[in-house]
């Protein structure tokens, strides 16, 4: 079989319409989800190990994804707790409500003629004594944690009716050396922190790394060429090549959400406009011209607008506008700098980044202008980006040291949480749901 | 930092030929050696152009690209050189403040940069001899400056 290693067929309808239980951020406590060990057919060899051995990995992985959600409590496989093949199907309903599950994960494991695997993932409400949502995955062995992110996704989705985020991609800058003389390299993993790798190799600035939404690509901004321009990158082989052949300094890139073209700025003399480009179209696209820095865009979810920054009006502002650049308004008016808009890829929100006598704190705005809310304390934090589930956002956080770490915060409120990265690390990026 | 590099030039010390990349390096007095190497070629351009003009920084005012008047004094005295040296090709780097915001600092830097760039050609240096990029935040031993080098 010559599949793309990262390739997963899906197969089976999500039966899910309605979610089990819809939370609204910062309301509710987190639901229990009961996590029995998938279970197996039989115990067949694959060239990543025994069946019943990936399934126990497998439960152990999604009990783990779960975890780190503010929505969902996971009662983790136990290794004594064997769990029949029939019981995929047919869960003892009981067993669980006594336990204080409301949802119950569960599937199995099964060896195929192709020298690939299954992975059937079911969600049961335990209250309710149904089934609500399930799918299965074709998986070649080695990819066996690929299929238990999307069985972890299936799970989140049913609880939250968001996006599970356990099957992204989070690229950053990783940052080493002295402050005076940073190395700075583009690095790149798994959601979880597994898988991680280096893009570029630090003999040259890097800056803002932005994924497309499969994380099949990614633009950054490179000082190769002696200032800072816009380089494409692809992630698989490796291959680069600048956006715009030209020699103007171009910067801010960010993919629209179908992943076609990418929005960013380029200076013309003193001036900084925002332009749009296809991946691999014609010539740039001007969308403002007005005097002053406009910079940092990003696409609605839908790709008809565009949340972008602006110092037009002597401070840097947050402006939305149609997609072709027409109907400018302004959306803050709270006092304080705005800045690094991005919209949610539920379109309910824009992250921002707000610079005031308290130094620069993240927030979110709706599209319209009202609910404005800061969820950080500062004073050092910057640059947010969504998770594919909208419900959580990733950013930097600077001490006064100078040295940068990775922060994901959740929309509920709780405490920002540091993400394990092996240097310091700056300008996170996350991408949505792979393939 | 100001009064240093102003301090330096006048002195008319020159900068150690190592120095390849970033000038001017500033020595502390008591450890410098009592001879200055005797620099050649672009070194020697590099230190004449720092000692005629008084330094290769000027500074800016928070979230501004004005030219105050002790930089327009030294972009004078950079100008006057660089005409006197058509052959010197200079690039002129832009850094915003700390404070900012990482895109917003880029394009602050090459306004700034381009302020200079503008100056220096209204005083008469052709357009050709110079280039301009920004660094935006990520020179923090710069905030709100602009570098001109001879390369």
């Amino acid at each position: 079989m010559t599949l793309p290693p990262r390739l997963i067929l899906s197969f089976g309808l999500t039966l899910l319409a309605v979610p089990a239980r819809a939370q609204e951020p910062g309301t509710a406590a987190a639901a229990v989800v009961a996590v029995p060990p998938l279970s197996t057919p039989s115990d067949k060899q694959t060239s990543a190990g025994g069946t019943l051995s990936l399934a126990w990995q497998a439960s152990q992985l999604i009990a783990q994804d779960l975890r780190t959600t503010s929505e969902i409590m996971p009662l983790p496989p136990k290794q004594k707790d064997y769990y029949s093949y029939p019981e995929v199907t047919a869960p003892t309903f009981s067993r669980w409500r006594s336990a204080g599950a409301k949802m119950l994960v569960t599937g199995f494991v099964q060896a195929r003629s192709d020298e690939r695997v299954t992975f059937g993932c079911y969600v049961y409400d335990v209250d309710k004594g149904r089934e609500v949502a399930r799918k299965g995955f074709v998986v070649a062995p080695e990819e066996w944690s690929r299929a238990a992110h999307k069985c972890s996704g299936l799970a989140y989705t049913a609880v939250t009716g968001a996006p599970g985020i356990f099957d992204t991609r989070i690229a950053y800058v990783a940052e080493g050396g002295a402050s005076s003389a940073r190395v700075k390299r583009i690095a790149i993993m798994d959601s979880d922190g597994t898988n991680h790798s280096y893009l570029t190799a630090g003999e040259t600035m890097v800056l803002t790394p932005r994924l497309s939404p499969k994380a099949a690509r990614l633009a950054y901004v490179s000082f190769a060429g002696g200032k800072p321009q816009v380089q494409l990158l692809d992630v698989a082989s490796g291959a680069q090549r600048l956006l715009v052949a030209n020699d103007a300094i171009s910067f801010a890139p960010r993919f629209s959400p179908d992943g076609t073209r990418i929005v960013f700025s380029m200076m013309l003399g003193a001036n900084s406009d925002i332009y749009i480009a296809g991946f691999d179209g014609p010539i740039p696209q001007r969308l403002t011209t007005s005097p002053g820095i406009d910079t940092d865009p990003s696409v609605s979810p839908d790709g008809s607008k565009i949340v972008f920054e602006s110092d037009r009006s002597g401070s840097q502002q947050l402006y939305v506008m149609s997609a072709d650049g027409s109907n400018q308004r302004r959306l803050t008016f709270g006092g304080g700098w705005y800045a690094a808009p991005e919209w949610s890829p539920d379109g309910e929100w824009i992250a921002f980044t707000r610079r005031g006598s308290d130094g620069r704190r993240i927030g979110i705005i709706k599209p319209d202008g009202t609910g404005e809310k800061l969820l950080t304390a500062g004073p050092g934090d910057e640059g947010p980006s969504w998770a594919a589930s909208s419900r959580e956002l990733i950013f930097q956080r600077s001490d006064a040291a100078g040295s940068t770490g990775i922060y994901r915060l959740s929309l509920d409120g709780s405490e920002p949480r540091n993400v394990a990265i092996p240097q310091g690390g700056s300008d996170p990026d996350w991408s949505g749901l792979m393939d | 930092m100001r009064s240093s590099l102003l301090l330096l030039a006048a002195m008319g010390l020159a900068v150690p030929a190592a120095s390849q990349r970033r000038l001017p390096v500033i020595i502390p007095l008591g450890r410098s050696s009592p001879q200055p190497p005797q620099l050649t070629g672009i070194d020697a351009l590099r230190a004449d152009f720092l000692a005629r003009s008084g330094g290769d920084t000027v500074f800016f005012g928070a979230n501004s690209a004005i030219l105050g008047p002790p930089a327009q004094l030294k972009l004078q005295a950079q100008a006057l050189w660089l005409r006197q040296h058509a052959e010197v090709l200079v690039r002129i780097e832009g850094h915003a403040d700390p404070g900012d915001t990482r895109d917003h600092a880029l394009a602050v830097g090459a306004r700034r940069a381009e302020e200079v760039r503008n100056y220096l050609v209204l005083l008469g240096v052709p357009a050709a001899q110079l280039t301009t990029m920004s660094w935006g935040k990520e020179r923090p031993g710069l905030p709100r400056a602009v570098t001109v080098l001879v390369r």
